[in-house]
C-alpha cells in the first residue's frame, strides 16, 4: 500500500490494549465465555499502521489537552465499542462467528478532536472434526482481526469525517516538527516496513 | 480372544470404505497445450457466504493432488499468497470477477508481488462439505470385565464445489468445474464399532484435482 505522507501517534488505552470480553452462561446447560483480543489487538495494529503511514509513533501516556505532542500530524485512537460471538449452539448454522465494532478518534497533536468514526469487522470459520469450540471462536476470531486490518486500509482515505482534514492535510504538504515531546518511547517507535501491499 | 477380534475389527476398517457418487462437469477454454511452464498457480477459497466456508483442508487437498500428479506444476500455498498480497484477497477485498484482475493490478506493489510470485493462474472454489443426515444409535460402555459398544450409525455427506479459473494474461476467465459427490457411512458395532466411511470430500477433491490436472498438465 503506498504510504501516506503522515506521521501518526498512536495511543491504546488499557480498555483497548487489555480488551476482554465476558458473556456469562444463561442457563445451567450453557457456558461462559470470555474473549480476550487485547493483545492480538495491539499486534495488528502495530503490524497494519506502519504499513499505511510513513511513520508511526506509539505514545506511552494518553494524549492531554493543552499537551501539544510535536512531530506528529496527528493522533489516533483506536477504541472495541462492542463484540458479539455465536457458536453453531447458538444459531444453528455450523459456523462460528465474531463480530466487533470499533471506533476510532483522530486527534491533533495538541488533543483536539479532528475527527471520529466507527468501522465493523467480522469474522467466521466453519465446524471442523475435533475442533473444540474454543479453538473455532479462536480461528473467527484471527479472521475478524485480518477483516479489521483490511477494512481499515482498503476504506481509511474514504472515511467521510476525514476526507477533508485528508486533503487539506496532504495539499498544504507542511511536513510535522521535530519529534522532541517526551511522551513517545523512542524504543517502541513503530518504524517497521512491513504491512500491507498495494 | 479380545486382541484377535481389535486386530481383526482394524484390519477390517483399513480395508472398508463405503461408496460415493460424483459427477463433474467442466467448461474449459485456453488450456496451455504445453503446459505452463515456469508460471505458478494459486488456488484459493471463497469465503463470502453466511452460512458456511469453503473448507481451507479442501483448498490443500487440490493442490498436493496436483503437485502429486505433475510435480512441475507449482502451486503457490493460499495462507502464505494471501499473507503476501494483505489485505487485497481477504473476504472483504477479494476480486470477485475476471474484470477485478485490471483494477487489482493498478495497485504497484500488487503487480510486482504478483510478477514476482510468477502467478499466472488463479483458481478459485467456493462450495462446502455437509452432513445432510444420520440415523441409528451406538452405545458404549465399560465393566469389571472390559469395554465394548453396540448398535449401529449411519450418515450421509454431500459435497458441491464450484471452480473457477482466472488467467491474469488474459484477464479473464478461462474455466469452470463443477463437482457434487455424496456418500453414506456406516458404524456398525459389536464390541468394537467398525467405520465403513464414504470419502466424500476426498472425492470431490480428487475430481477437482483430475481435471485441473487436464488444464494445466501437458503430461495429461
Amino acid at each position: 500500500m503506498q504510504k501516506l505522507p503522515l506521521n501518526i501517534a498512536l495511543w491504546y488505552d488499557e480498555a483497548f490494549s487489555q480488551h476482554e470480553f465476558f458473556d456469562q452462561a444463561k442457563g445451567r446447560s450453557g457456558s461462559s465465555w470470555i474473549v480476550k483480543t487485547g493483545e492480538a489487538q495491539v499486534d495488528l495494529w502495530n503490524t497494519l499502521l506502519p504499513g499505511m503511514f510513513q511513520q508511526v509513533r506509539l505514545l506511552t501516556e494518553a494524549p492531554q489537552k493543552g499537551s501539544t505532542i510535536a512531530g506528529v500530524d496527528a493522533i489516533l485512537v483506536p477504541h472495541i465499542e462492542e463484540l458479539q460471538y455465536a457458536i453453531p449452539a447458538h444459531t444453528q448454522i455450523k459456523v462460528y462467528e465474531i463480530w466487533l465494532r470499533y471506533r476510532f478518534e483522530l486527534l491533533s497533536p495538541s488533543g483536539a478532536p479532528l475527527a471520529e468514526w466507527s468501522m465493523t469487522a467480522y469474522g467466521k470459520t466453519p465446524t471442523a472434526f475435533l475442533q473444540s469450540d474454543e479453538e473455532a471462536v479462536n480461528l473467527a476470531a484471527v479472521v475478524a482481526l485480518r477483516d479489521a486490518g483490511a477494512n481499515f486500509a482498503s476504506q481509511f482515505r474514504r472515511v467521510a469525517p476525514l476526507q477533508s482534514w485528508l486533503a487539506n492535510h496532504l495539499q498544504q504538504g507542511t511536513g510535522p516538527q521535530q519529534l522532541s515531546s517526551q511522551n513517545i518511547h523512542s524504543e517502541t517507535a513503530l518504524q517497521t516496513q512491513r504491512g500491507v501491499a498495494q | 480372544m479380545r486382541c484377535l477380534v481389535i486386530i481383526a475389527a482394524a484390519f477390517i476398517t483399513a480395508s472398508l470404505s463405503a461408496c460415493v457418487t460424483s459427477t463433474v462437469d467442466e467448461a474449459l477454454f485456453n488450456s496451455p497445450s504445453k503446459g505452463i511452464g515456469d508460471a505458478t498457480v494459486v488456488i484459493l477459497g471463497r469465503r463470502h457466504a453466511s452460512d458456511y466456508e469453503t473448507e481451507p483442508g479442501f483448498i490443500d487437498c487440490v493442490g498436493k493432488h496436483i503437485t502429486a500428479h505433475d510435480p512441475s506444476i507449482e502451486v503457490i500455498d493460499e495462507l502464505s499468497f494471501i499473507n503476501e498480497l494483505y489485505p487485497w484477497f481477504e473476504p472483504r477485498t477479494a476480486p470477485l470477477h475476471p474484470q477485478d484482475i485490471e483494477l487489482l493490478l493498478q495497485k504497484k506493489l500488487v503487480a510486482q508481488k504478483l510478477q514476482a510470485l510468477g502467478t499466472r493462474y488463479m483458481i478459485w472454489i467456493d462450495g462446502s462439505t455437509v452432513r445432510s443426515d444420520s440415523a441409528g444409535s451406538l452405545a458404549c460402555g465399560v465393566g469389571p470385565g472390559g469395554a465394548g459398544c453396540f448398535g449401529f450409525g449411519t450418515w450421509d455427506d454431500d459435497s458441491s464445489y464450484e471452480v473457477t479459473i482466472w488467467d491474469f494474461n488474459r484477464r479473464a476467465e478461462v474455466g469452470r468445474i463443477n463437482t457434487t459427490a455424496s456418500g453414506q457411512s456406516y458404524m456398525p458395532a459389536v464390541i468394537v464399532p467398525i467405520p465403513i466411511i464414504a470419502p466424500v470430500q476426498v472425492t470431490a477433491c480428487d475430481s477437482v484435482g483430475e481435471q485441473l490436472l487436464q488444464f494445466l498438465s501437458s503430461e495429461y
